[in-house]
């Protein structure tokens, strides 16, 4: 198998794995209960947090844990008593949310980076959240979020002076991002970010959203009133303490990794046909995202597959529901080169060789479809 | 040059296979996955797109072309609606059967001959034997029940591949020639229904309205019911009866057995030899009968559709005689011998009535002669 869809799932480590399996059986208590054991699981359970939370520059009581990224950024609409703004290349999970909210989404450039002087167009007075991913789950495209934070704090400080109380927010989804930047939520300027275990070799159904202080969240569970009363229910102990260990590693690995792939990019770039949809200066080192102008590349995921090769067209939520993906549509691309485009992500099950390889077979794949086309 | 053939694919291993045959045999095979309406429910993950994956996944696999072909508001007006209106006049109408009328061997079959097709072809259990459509070798599979209202037009044009093969012998050689979906669960009841059921899905378009469950011989209330259109005659199940009614409670089960829809009243019977349960006559509309073999002075001539969209070409002038034929009255029933006079069919032996709205199906051996509605 040359697995090159990490951007969609990893799997998880074996450090991940080891570190979990107590929780699972021997410290399965309930952090709430009384006794010792109990109140052992608790403060692993917090320690891990903590783990988490440093890495972005965080305390424990400033991320609320949550079942992964979506749920995440459904939490961090919870805010919302006024207008939104989103990039248009968001995640479903947030661009479902923000549009039930008449939310305006804000234009990207052809490479999918925002569009500074629309979003200063598009901030009126009714605007609380902003919602930019730091990283754009189907072409890569990292954002500049300190230049976004930038404006807000104009904003801020122009509403201030014109006594407009309406506050204003700044959020992320940082999912794709999190073992391949350094995210530090001071140095972004972010009030609200979003993390998820699943994209780090954690394991999935585990993420968490960043808090500031002050941002008033509204629950979206009531119950026993854990993570600070936001989100009640009983801890998921094996699933954090996966999550900050695959943290652990992520930072442990993060230079490591990225020279790899932006080596294995350059290699698939000098051996593959396709055309690169983006400028690679603004993209996540391990997305490869290739348009094959005039072939369907779905074709070539299901012929990739079969010879063991499993790659992506798009994101795959967009790819299963039969409809065109938003983003790529948003970068301005026409459909022809929508359904030409396809995505490998690079990760950590792979080498050197699977690369050559994987070229060779996609290589291959391509000839098969031009030449069914004739 | 080879000729071409568009065959629906849905995904399932009978398409499939019958995809995989055409292009043995040396067709040019054109795959195309029909997107009809289903219920779109807010947020929710699509369901046939993982259907669509499985077909366009053989198709590529087979390397044929593959298009998705969107009938959703055609198949909403013709197919959709036609039930609700059917279910709200009270009857029980059979959705496939009008898929296959108006859509697939309609719709595509039209749109694929514009495209140059020379053939459509489905993964239909049913054959064509000299012209005419003839039930399947998987007598257990055989959908023919489903097909008699397709025009002969179309059938001329139509390639049944798996017709003549077993079920497990299409599963068998989908899992030789390394089909993913080989031994895929089948898709059960109505496509566009789903999972939550006939009922349910009414009641999403039919207003509630709560009246009397009365037994037919003592006119007593036995229980109440959400609207008599949402029963169906014959059905057991689902009834709200209360408890124990009457001095003695028999434990048998009550049958819907009639419904009287301007009252509002569903009546029901323990009395399974009831006379409102066996009949040894059905009355019929819109017969339409398929070969000139099949002598009836039934076929009066008239329009057979439901929605008088159809050219009136596959309408027989009538023969001024009677004679003997087999019927069906559900999918895969019994082949039950009968005559028909006068749009009415006659038994020998009387039949437990089914449900207006359903189909009666004629059979002259394995060929299947034509049809009409139960009134």
């Amino acid at each position: 198998m040359i697995y090159l869809d990490h951007a969609a799932a990893t799997p998880v480590s074996k450090k991940v794995f080891e570190a979990m399996k107590p929780y699972f059986s021997d410290d399965f208590f309930n952090p709430s209960a009384a006794y010792l054991p109990a109140k052992k699981v608790s403060s692993d359970y917090e320690a891990a947090k903590g783990v988490i939370a440093h890495a972005i520059g965080a305390k424990a009581n400033d991320i609320v844990i949550t079942a992964g990224a979506t749920e995440a950024n459904n939490l961090a609409f919870s805010i919302l008593d006024g207008k939104v703004l989103y990039l248009a290349t968001e995640h479903d999970s947030v661009r479902k949310v923000a549009e039930k909210h008449g939310g305006t989404p804000i234009d990207v450039d052809k490479n999918g980076r925002i569009v500074l002087d629309d979003l200063r167009a598009k901030i009126n007075d009714d605007v609380v959240l902003i919602s930019v991913a730091l990283a754009n789950n189907e072409l890569g495209t990292i954002q500049p979020l300190s230049e976004v934070a930038a404006i807000i704090r104009e904003v801020r400080l122009d509403r201030l002076s014109r006594g407009v109380k309406t506050p204003l927010y700044l959020h992320s989804d940082a999912s794709q991002a999190l073992n391949l930047l350094n995210v530090n939520v001071a140095r972004l300027g972010v009030d609200l970010l979003t993390l998820n275990s699943a994209k780090v070799y954690g394991p999935k159904g585990v993420g968490c959203l960043y808090v500031s202080h002050d941002v008033k969240l509204k629950p979206i569970s009531l119950g026993g009133g854990q993570e600070n009363g936001l989100r009640s229910g009983t801890e998921n102990v094996p699933g954090v303490i996966g999550f900050a260990k695959a943290v652990e590693e992520a930072s442990a690995h993060m230079n490591g990794n990225r020279k790899k792939y932006a080596e294995f990019r350059k290699i698939l770039l000098a051996e593959l046909q396709g055309y690169e949809l983006v400028n690679k200066k603004h993209s996540l080192d391990n997305f490869v995202v290739l348009c094959y102008n005039g072939i369907d590349a779905e074709r070539l995921v299901f012929l990739l597959e079969e010879k063991g090769v499993y790659v992506s067209t798009g994101a795959a939520c967009a790819a299963n529901k039969g409809t065109k993906s938003h983003v790529l549509a948003a970068i301005g691309l026409s459909d022809s080169e929508i359904n030409g485009s396809l995505r490998l992500t690079l990760g950590e099950t792979n080498d050197e060789k699977q690369i050559h390889e994987a070229a060779r077979l996609i290589n291959e794949a391509v000839e098969v479809e031009r030449g069914r086309n004739g | 040059m080879d000729k071409t053939v568009f065959v629906g694919m849905s995904g399932g291993v009978d398409s499939s296979v019958s995809a995989l045959l055409l292009k043995q045999q040396g067709y040019k095979v054109v795959g195309v996955y029909m997107k009809n309406w289903s219920k779109d429910l807010p947020g929710m993950k699509c369901p046939w797109a993982e259907d669509l994956a499985d077909a366009k996944r053989v198709a590529v696999k087979l390397g044929i072309d593959f298009e998705v072909w969107d009938f959703e508001k055609e198949y909403f007006e013709r197919v959709v609606e036609y039930m609700l209106s059917e279910f709200k006049a009270g009857n029980t109408p059979n959705p496939d059967i009008m898929c296959n009328q108006e859509i697939k061997f309609k719709l595509f079959y039209e749109k694929a001959m514009e495209c140059g097709a020379d053939f459509i072809a489905t993964g239909h259990y049913a054959r064509i034997i000299d012209g005419k459509l003839a039930r399947a070798v998987d007598e257990k599979k055989d959908q023919t029940y489903f097909l008699y209202r397709v025009s002969e037009e179309a059938l001329k044009h139509t390639i049944f591949p798996i017709g003549g093969m077993l079920k497990k012998d299409v599963k068998k050689l989908a899992e030789e020639n390394g089909l993913h979906n080989a031994y895929k669960k089948e898709s059960m009841g109505v496509c566009f229904v789903g999972e939550v059921g006939m009922k349910d899905f009414l009641k999403e378009y039919i207003d509630i309205k709560p009246g009397e469950i009365r037994e037919v011989e003592t006119e007593k209330v036995v229980g109440h019911h959400e609207g008599a259109v949402f029963y169906t005659i014959g059905q057991r199940h689902g009834l709200y009866i209360s408890g124990n009614v009457g001095e003695v409670n028999t434990g048998l089960p009550y049958y819907v057995v009639e419904k009287d829809l301007k009252k509002n009243i569903v009546y029901v019977s323990r009395n399974i030899n009831s006379d409102l349960v066996w009949t040894d006559k059905l009355e019929l509309k819109d017969v339409l009968v398929r070969t000139k073999q099949f002598i009836s002075r039934a076929a009066s001539g008239r329009p057979v559709a439901t929605g008088g969209r159809r050219s009136s070409s596959r309408c027989r002038a009538p023969d001024p005689l009677e004679t003997n034929c087999l019927v069906r009255l559900r999918h895969l029933g019994e082949l039950i011998p009968a005559k028909l006079e006068n749009n009415v069919l006659v038994f020998e032996n009387k039949i437990k009535r089914p449900a207006a709205g359903q189909s009666a199906v004629f059979y002259d051996g394995e060929i299947c002669l034509g049809g009409g509605i139960i009134i």
